[in-house]
């Protein structure tokens, strides 16, 4: 069973099943007054965490407290926690602030961002448009549920994971290292701390931003590590500036995102190289787990971007490439799945169609399959067993 | 040979601000059956083509889905004029009669029947001033 950092606390829950509508993915479920995630659907887009204004649900990140394991630490900063800061001299000084955390060193991310820009742009793709692989939920979602563009995902590590594979080699000498990642999102997080692809992930602690930066605050201030930003690393994350290069189509926000998948589908995006989609409003920059207005981040983005530095980081291919995406295949037969199907359009014509969420599914064809399954009965239904439906008609 | 699933969708006459929506709704229900994603992929093409088509070239449409036991989906797309002029011309790949606003709006490269063609695996088109009605099969 894959497993997410969507965390529930049955305490704080008040079971007002907000998460469960928020799903875009239908993931959520509410079973024995409990909230239940299926890990299986889940692409960790925080939409749910958004949604509970109670702490029900939460980001689950690493501690600091296992620094102390290790020979070595480092900690890898994204560009996406830079852009909180209004200017290089103040992101500078939010480095050291992270270094004072207890790291050995702290490793700027904005190279390998541009890394991935820049080989997305010279990728030939069999199928056009090439999607680039560089937000986990994007991946998920095609792998999931849009498994007609499978063939069209760059099979590129994230940033964080070609970081640390490549400090993972170079650093074999200095003993038992630790690789740390600050994470801006849920996603991120989740595929350091539970990686899903073939292969595992070189990061060994992901920490979430929000849970952290409390710390990184008292330590503002001290002094500064200078850094050298790479410009390309944060256009990589900024929708506008990355719709600004020919035949890419660029598009920030989860229903925008959807649109252009969509579409893609149909065959329609084949005059566009590039699809680079961001779920998150304001890209990077809007992710969940940082702090700051996602707008004012968007603008010291720009700002970054004048005062870094154009110049580019060799990276070795093995760390950057991945095998190809894997599609979750149905086993089951034809005649299987029509039944199925069948059974549980039968069984959706007796529900009332309201898709309010009353009983703990998310939708009616949702519950329909769940008493098709057998884990569920029409009694469960608490339109039905109120009569409202009757009154209504 | 037994139909399993019938469903019908209605095409509106110059609706170009649902465009593609019939067609994302029959490829949500494939998809929720579980059909396989390369052959869902070229289902959705051809619908989608052929669902602009009414919209941009016909007044409008009914499309019917059937889906049967023996493994085959079949599309009817039925729209009620004006047909085409000349078949041959527009069986021909780059040969569009897209109107001006319609271009605006980015339809009309005149790939639309010669694609649906391509990605179908049975193709039958009958058009007279009466309508046009165009069958298409795909096997699972
Ligand atoms: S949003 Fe979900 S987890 Fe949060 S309080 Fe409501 S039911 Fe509980
Ligand atoms: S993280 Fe997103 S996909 Fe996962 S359960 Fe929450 S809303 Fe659903």
């Amino acid at each position: 069973m894959k497993e997410s950092v969507v965390a529930y606390t049955l305490s704080k829950c008040v079971k007002c099943m907000k998460c469960i509508r928020a799903c875009p993915v239908s993931a959520i479920s509410m079973e024995n007054n409990r909230i239940i995630v299926n890990h299986e659907r889940c692409t960790n887009c925080g939409k749910c965490i958004e949604a509970c204004h109670n702490q029900g649900l939460v980001a689950q990140g690493s501690t600091l407290v296992d620094i102390a394991n290790y020979d070595y630490t480092v900690c890898l900063v994204p560009p996406a926690l830079s852009s909180v800061c209004q200017s290089r001299e103040n992101a500078e000084d939010l480095f050291n602030a992270v270094k004072l955390l207890g790291f050995d060193e702290v490793i700027d991310l904005s190279p390998y961002y541009a890394k991935v820009l820049q080989e997305s742009m010279a990728y030939r793709p069999v199928q056009k448009p090439a999607i680039v692989s560089m937000c986990p939920v994007i991946n998920r979602l095609v792998k999931t549920k849009y498994q007609i563009l499978i063939d069209h995902l760059i099979p590129m590590n994230y940033p964080a994971e070609t970081a640390a594979r490549e400090i993972r080699e170079a650093y074999a000498a200095r003993g038992n290292v630790g690789i740390f990642n600050l994470c801006e999102c849920p996603s991120r997080l989740s595929h350091a701390k539970y990686p899903y692809g073939n292969t595992g992930s070189e990061i060994d602690h992901a920490l979430s931003i929000a849970d952290i930066f409390p710390m990184i605050r008292t330590n503002l201030g001290k002094g500064r590590i200078p850094v050298t930003f790479c410009r390309d690393g944060f256009a990589a994350m900024d929708a506008a500036m990355l719709s600004e290069h020919d035949k890419v189509l660029a598009a920030d926000g989860y229903d925008k995102v959807e649109n252009v998948l969509d579409l893609a589908e149909f065959g329609r995006l084949k005059e566009f190289d590039l699809l680079y989609l961001f779920p998150c409003f304001n890209g990077c920059s809007g992710g969940q787990l940082l702090i700051g207005n996602s707008y004012l981040n968007h603008l010291n983005l720009q700002k970054l971007v004048r005062e870094s530095s154009a110049e580019t980081k060799q990276i070795d291919d093995r760390y950057l490439w991945r095998d190809g995406f894997m599609a979750e295949e149905d086993q089951r037969s034809f005649t299987e799945k029509m039944s199925f199907f069948s059974k549980v359009n039968e069984v959706l014509e007796q529900l009332p169609g309201y898709d309010c969420s009353a009983c703990g599914m998310r939708t009616c064809r949702i519950m329909a399959e769940e008493i098709v399954n057998g884990n569920r009965s029409l009694g469960d239904c608490h339109i039905l067993n109120s009569g409202t439906r009757e009154e209504t008609k | 040979m037994t139909v399993l699933l019938h469903e019908e969708f209605v095409v509106t006459r110059g609706d170009y601000k649902n465009a593609g929506s019939v067609s994302s709704a029959i490829k949500d229900k494939l998809r929720t059956i579980g059909i396989d994603a390369k052959i869902l992929r070229r289902i959705s093409i051809a619908c989608y083509e052929a669902e602009i088509n009414m919209l941009i070239h016909a007044w409008g449409g009914l499309i019917t889905m059937d889906v049967s036991d023996d493994g085959t989906v079949r599309f009817v797309f039925k729209d009620p004029g004006p047909g085409i002029p000349d078949l041959d011309d527009a069986m021909t790949p780059g040969f569009s009669t897209a109107s001006d606003d319609a271009r605006e709006m980015g339809f009309g490269a005149g790939m639309g029947l010669p694609n649906i063609r391509k990605v179908s695996d049975d193709f039958d088109i009958q058009s007279s001033p009466e309508g046009t009605t165009i069958t298409l099969g795909f096997h699972l």
